[in-house]
């Protein structure tokens, strides 16, 4: 009876030892007298008393390791000791090829031979195999600086690097901090980020593997200062996870988790969860807290497409003991608001068609979509004046396309755009609304000049139709309801007073003339100009809505090194509401 | 005369012992490159191959030719001064400077490798010749005919961190961006179209998230044009212009056009000043 058991052991630690032996090595553990890593090359070096530790347990020792982390490819150089199951070998070089899921080997010997491993299957030599004419070359760092100078590096092929006790280059100095991974990862996820916007973030990656990401971040923003944020990444193929504290110090606090899972080729889901909380403290029970989630189905049908989206939100978390009448709450509670019981959300079903062309001879394509959709709120939707309280359930569909031209070639590089989208949604509140948007787009591109220039005309139509109840939704002084003095057809702000308000009764209608202008006489240095003449109705007031009648917007993007590409921007409004230049100077700095 | 022809015998013997160690030596050959170690009597450069190291080989500087205390090592350049006769290397020149590398081999060196040659070929070693050059490559990306005019589209990469506002984009016609940018050739650039945020990037014709990045490999050519065609954007998978969700006011430019106080709010707020929740996605680049 025992035999039989012991056969199928040793089948399965064979098996296991198998596929063991033939797996590509999943991680290359990495010490050395000094490690250093190049950023803008992703190429990790390491000299002096060179350790590397295979995910198979081998260890390949030598005078100098580098590692091109892009091309995925290693090499080990200088009186190279290897020692593994089934190998123990010394040479002049070791080549590692992942990808090719190959190791070339240069044994030191009584006669020089080329060795080629297949996997991590070192019994096997493969002597005398062609192997890649640059397998052994070092790259060229001639002039480059390390941005990372550690001792040790734990590099999870074509994912991170995790770097102990390393030293940064931050604004001229080398900064030590205790662990730094290095995410190179083709895979976008890894920065899929579950923060709110800021004005700035400084990410501190420390922990990572083949499959997750765990970093801090210094950020801030204009309500909570700067705070410490904290993130964790996990990451597969087509998958992820991201979860965020955001702030990690401060009382008001979010946590964010985004999901996404891509159940088949045609069909993915999101889900994104959000507690905001006031909460003292890291780790105390918050005083306060509410939640928002959003659950997100798309799939794809026959030339066309359909998403389902579903908003829900949480008013209270915090458990309360829901009195028999919510007139004695006071008492027991004065902040108490019987709406804390209910949470309103709202779903909508969206069709998507693909592209299509009216006739094959005819330069005119169209996309069709429409969707079904509700909102529930047991307190009331709606927020009309007409409609005090709304009513618990809104329900709509809606039907929509667009009708729009390729760039049409009309003489030389002059070419001519146009398009027109119309869609009309139906509610139970009994009203409808008609978007109509209507575009004309004509560009020159003067190539010898380096010159592309765009003038667009656009026209868009929003009405919202009530009927009979027209005038009771949209009264008087509907459109200037953030105004300082009396909302009525003159508005008072700080900026000044605006007149004409009360002809607003609904329907609006947007003009904007855009001219844009394009310099990019060499690939290190660009400009732009855009200048938009707005005419809109009703009227805008700064502050409140609607868009400045004129507006400038320049960008400047000059390439200052190899690496670095310098973008300046900034607008000017024309004395509307008093404001000229943006007091901010747009600049960004990107690779 | 006696004298006479011993002399001329002594010179004769002379030039013959002379010159005897450079016939034998024959004419001296060199090759130049990186080297990748010293050991086992053999000298191995970056290029695979080895030569057998003769027993008093002499390492002197590149530059002067005299004796060095460098000694020999990964990384160094080197140049070996081979007998053709012996194949071996009787001397190695080195130095920390970079120097061009010899990229084929002159017969009499080819003859001295002391590599056994290969004779198995591998068919998964396939590549293109690249050099590396600055190749002008212009992306042309054409947007869903409802993107806003003055919207920002941007390219977001891999070689920036996947930041998705990277690489910023040029409008320069109702349906169309552009950018030139110069990438090496033997790049593969991998990338995805935004506008700004990992919640308003591209998606494909059916609404769903392209399961891989665009890649495009920089040939070896003088320029490449590459072109992009976006579907539609994950913020607005409806294609619309412009949204109307029920309760908003139809201004598109005025999200809340009945402020606390005008009218009854629709929706609680906690109590203590704390705001609702903020259904806004995360939209910063991580790093």
């Amino acid at each position: 009876m025992r035999l039989p058991f012991l056969f199928a052991f040793a089948a399965v630690v064979f098996a296991a030892a198998t596929a063991t032996a033939t797996a590509a090595p999943a991680s290359l553990d990495i010490t050395a007298r000094n490690v250093d890593f190049y950023y803008n090359r992703f190429i990790v070096t390491a000299d002096g008393d060179v350790r590397v530790r295979l995910s198979d347990g081998t260890v390949v020792t030598g005078q100098t390791f580098t590692m091109d982390l892009k091309l995925n490819r290693y090499l080990i150089a200088g009186n190279v000791h290897v020692d593994g199951p089934g190998i123990h070998q010394v040479g002049a070089g070791w080549a590692g090829y992942p990808d090719l899921d190959r190791t070339f080997f240069l044994p030191e010997g009584v006669e020089p031979i080329r060795y080629t491993y297949f996997g991590s299957d070192w019994t096997n030599p493969h002597p005398g195999r062609e192997q890649p004419g640059d397998a052994f070359n070092f790259p060229d760092l001639t002039g480059e600086r390390p941005y990372i100078i550690a001792s040790g590096v734990r590099i999870v092929p074509k994912t991170n690097a995790l770097f102990t006790l390393p030293r940064i280059y931050t604004a001229g100095i080398y900064t030590p901090l205790p662990r730094y991974v290095v995410t190179f990862s083709a895979n976008p996820h890894y920065f899929e980020n579950a923060f709110p916007g800021g004005r700035f973030d400084v990410g501190l990656p420390f922990n990572g593997s083949e499959h997750s990401l765990t970093a801090l971040h210094i950020r801030n923003e204009p309500y909570n200062g700067t705070f410490l944020a904290f993130d964790q990444h996990f990451v597969w193929d087509k998958d992820y996870i991201v979860f965020g504290v955001d702030p990690l110090t401060q009382e008001q606090r979010e946590y964010n988790l985004i999901g996404y899972k891509r159940e088949s080729p045609g069909l993915e889901t999101r889900l994104f969860l959000q507690e905001s909380a006031a909460q003292p403290g890291i780790i105390n029970r918050p005083i306060n807290a509410a939640g928002y989630a959003q659950l997100q189905i798309n799939a794809a049908l026959k030339r066309s497409g359909i998403s389902y989206t579903e908003d829900n939100y949480y008013q209270y978390l915090l458990g309360f003991k829901p009195p028999a009448d919510d007139t004695q709450l006071v008492y027991v509670n004065p902040s108490y608001d019987p709406r804390w019981r209910e949470h309103p959300m709202q779903a909508q079903l969206i069709w998507t068609g693909y592209e299509n062309r009216v006739t094959k001879s005819i330069p005119l394509l169209f996309r069709l979509r429409s969707g079904v959709g509700l909102a529930h709120d047991i307190y009331g939707e709606g927020g009309f004046p007409n409609e005090q309280p709304g009513p618990p359930d809104s329900f709509y569909h809606r039907v929509g396309g667009t009708v729009y031209t390729p760039a049409i070639k009309v003489a030389g590089n002059v070419r001519f755009t146009a398009q027109y989208d119309r869609e009309k949604t139906w509610f139970n509140v009994p009203h409808q609304t008609d978007l109509a948007d209507t575009r004309l787009t004509l560009s020159d591109a003067l190539q010898k000049a380096h010159l592309n220039t765009f003038l667009s005309y656009e026209v868009r139509n929003t009405a919202d139709y009530w009927g009979a109840q027209q005038l009771a939704a949209y009264p008087v002084g509907t459109a200037a309801g953030g105004c300082i003095a009396p909302a009525y057809d003159t508005c008072v702000t700080q900026w000044g007073t605006f007149s004409g308000q009360d002809a607003f009764r609904g329907l609006a209608t947007l003009r904007a003339l855009v001219a844009g202008l394009i310099y990019t006489p060499s690939a290190a240095f660009a400009f732009s100009a855009q200048i938009a003449k707005n005419k809109d109705f009703p009227a805008p007031i700064p502050g409140i809505y609607g868009q400045p009648p004129y507006q400038l917007s320049l960008d400047v993007r000059v390439r200052v090194s190899r690496q670095i590409l310098l973008d300046l921007s900034r607008q000017y409004y024309f004395n509307f509401a008093g404001e000229r230049w943006t007091p901010q100077l747009g600049l960004q700095i990107s690779p | 005369m006696t004298m006479r022809r011993a002399f001329a015998l002594l010179a004769a013997f002379a030039v013959v012992a002379l010159a005897a160690p450079g016939l034998a030596q024959g004419t001296l050959v060199r090759f130049t490159g990186q080297l990748l170690d010293v050991g086992s009597g053999y000298v191995y450069f970056t290029t695979g191959a080895a030569f057998k190291l003769a027993p008093t080989v002499a390492y002197n500087d590149y530059d002067t030719g005299k004796p060095t205390t460098l000694r020999p090592a990964p990384k160094l350049f080197a140049r070996a001064v081979l007998d053709p006769g012996t194949k071996q290397v009787v001397e190695l020149d080195l130095t920390k400077k970079r120097l061009a590398s010899d990229t084929t081999y002159a017969p009499d060196v080819q003859s001295a490798v002391a590599t056994k040659p290969t004779v198995t070929s591998a068919p998964e070693i396939v590549g293109v010749r690249v050099t590396g050059k600055e190749v002008p490559v212009e992306f042309v990306v054409t947007v869903p005919p409802t993107t806003p005019i003055n919207a920002t589209v941007y390219l977001s990469t891999d070689a920036s961190g996947w930041n998705p506002q990277a690489i910023k984009l040029d409008r320069i016609d109702g349906s169309r961006y552009r950018v030139v940018r110069r990438l090496a050739s033997g790049t593969k650039f991998v990338f995805r179209v935004t506008r700004g945020s990992w919640n308003s990037v591209e998606v494909g014709e059916d609404g769903l998230e392209p399961p891989q990045p665009r890649q495009f490999f920089v040939t070896e050519s003088d320029s490449r044009s590459y072109p992009v065609t976006v579907y539609g954007w994950s913020d607005n998978r409806a294609n619309a212009p412009q949204g109307a969700q029920p309760g908003a006011i139809p201004t598109p430019f005025n999200p809340n056009p009945f402020p606390p106080g005008l009218y009854p709010p629709s929706r609680a707020t906690p109590p203590g000043g704390f705001p609702t929740p903020r259904p806004g996605f995360p939209n910063k680049p991580p790093r």
